[in-house]
């Protein structure tokens, strides 16, 4: 399959990047690692005038922290990511949610930026030009019509992100730089909530840098994904879970996230008031795998059933709890 | 716009279109179609190259990113005019079908065993995860690797 023409720019600092993306008014397309967005241009899902690659700007690359925090450049692989040590010593979920995404050669291409900013997805969408062509335009590709749900007056696409429920679960933030000015938000107002445009970065604007705190005391985290093959495929349903204890193995603070839940991760907000200064339980865990179940909302446009799936939230809510209890050492 | 890059030992400046993906260079503009295309789209690793050593997928990268860097394909691994020790595993335990795969299998497989002189049979198939089969059902694929990391070919 061939790609679409576009114009090439290459930027080799950070600086020139947002000069460029102020200079073209938002029609520069930032290019990260691609194994996202040429698919998409392949398939006629977007039409960028201009693709802005920024593999050349090094400053956007690499795992720094000091003692209060963890800094990931935005261009960083996902592979040095799932087999960076102090990742996998005291960020466990994010490292297993690196370690999950696709399969090894794009493990090398992809990065971290580009996996938390991914479109959503939809099965009456990610289709090829051929295929969407006997059809009116859906709310995804700007029409009025929804075919997954026949009648709806929104979009349903997925967000289907691994990296962003495990950073949610760690409180990580991202830096979003423009000409002349940079914000630090929380990761969780990166997403809008609606499928037709989810995530919420101005035309000018990068991501450039993932923050994460560095929790204090003893805690263990997880990320479970569920998928038809143990590779390449997306999460259909997916947990991330923290969970810190004191020296009574009393919980003091907990947090539970999905993925592939609606168009954005989803906290399972009813976990702290459940497990917080309680032993970690079986009833509770439960408690919460049924918060969770609720809390996904869930239709037919993904590889499985939308009941299936949604029976499966339980499941990996449990298995990510379970396994974030059982990593704290 | 021109590049330079080293293909399989060979230092190469061409022209290129902006929109030109590695794959049709390789292919079509320098002609070594032992690299090949099937799904297009990241899911089959038919395509996967080396680049600086570590393997990418070339129908998902553009020609104007291989500006400097050095890349292998699978003419690029034999010695002289031998075929690599894994090549020769592969076709001693009948990990090859239809071939369609196999550049990539390979490809991969090298990387593996330059890192890991003695991968587990699980280790083997995390390597080729990303690598589809529609012929073998990978048990002779994984044969051939660790027979090749064994030289028990």
């Amino acid at each position: 399959m061939r790609l679409p023409s576009f114009n090439y720019l290459e930027p080799i600092t950070l600086t020139d990047a947002l000069n460029l993306m102020e200079e073209y008014h938002g029609r520069a397309q930032p290019l990260a690692g691609g194994t996202e967005l040429l698919p998409r241009m392949k398939l006629g899902l977007t039409h960028p005038t201009y693709l802005m690659s920024l593999k050349e700007i090094h400053e956007l690359k690499g795992i720094k922290s000091n003692k209060n925090e963890l800094y990931i450049g935005g261009m960083t692989s996902l592979r040095e990511i799932f087999l960076s040590t102090l990742l996998q010593q005291k960020f466990l979920a994010i490292s297993e949610a690196a370690g999950s995404v696709a399969a090894p050669p794009l493990r090398n291409m992809g990065t971290i930026a580009g996996n938390l900013c991914q479109d959503t997805r939809c099965f009456f969408y990610n289709q090829s030009y051929f295929w969407r062509r006997g059809l009116k335009p859906c709310f995804k590709a700007g029409g009025n019509v929804c075919y997954a749900v026949p009648g709806s007056k929104k979009c349903f696409s997925v967000y289907q992100g691994d990296l962003a429920p495990a950073l949610i679960a760690f409180n990580a933030k991202v830096r979003i730089e423009k000409k002349g000015s940079s914000r630090i938000i929380p990761i969780e107002e990166l997403f809008s909530g609606k499928g037709e445009k989810p995530i919420v970065i101005a035309d000018d604007e990068l991501l450039t840098q993932v923050i994460v705190p560095i929790p204090e005391g003893i805690y263990g985290s997880s990320y479970r994904k569920f998928r038809l093959r143990n590779a390449l495929d997306y999460p259909l349903v997916s947990a991330a879970a923290f969970l810190a204890i004191d020296s009574e193995k009393k919980v003091k603070s907990v947090k539970v996230v999905l993925g592939a839940a609606g168009p954005a991760p989803v906290i399972v907000k009813e976990a702290e008031d459940i497990l917080k200064g309680k032993k970690v339980e079986e009833s509770a865990i439960n408690e919460i795998a049924e918060a969770a179940y609720k809390r996904a909302q869930m239709v037919d446009n993904l590889g499985l059933p939308a009941s299936y799936r949604k029976k499966m939230v339980r499941v990996f809510t449990k298995r990510a709890i379970e396994n974030a209890f059982n990593s704290i050492k | 716009m021109k590049i330079r890059f080293i293909l399989n030992g060979e230092t190469k400046v061409i022209d290129v279109e902006a929109d030109r993906r590695v794959i049709d260079v390789i292919r079509e503009d320098l002609g070594l179609t032992g690299t090949k295309e099937a799904c297009g789209r990241g899911e089959c690793g038919s395509c996967t190259i080396l680049v600086d050593g570590s393997p990418k997928l070339s129908c998902l990268m553009l020609a104007a990113q291989l500006e400097g860097r050095e890349i292998i394909t699978i003419e690029g691994i034999k010695k002289d005019s031998d075929m690599h020790p894994i090549q020769e595993a592969f076709i001693k335990h009948g990990a090859v079908q239809c071939g369609f795969c196999t550049p990539g299998m390979v490809l991969v497989s090298f990387d593996l065993l330059k890192r890991n002189k003695k991968p587990s049979r699980d280790e083997i198939r995390e390597a080729i995860s990303g690598n589809l089969c529609r012929c073998t059902g990978y048990q002779k694929i994984v044969d051939a690797i660790e027979a090749a990391a064994k030289r028990e070919l």
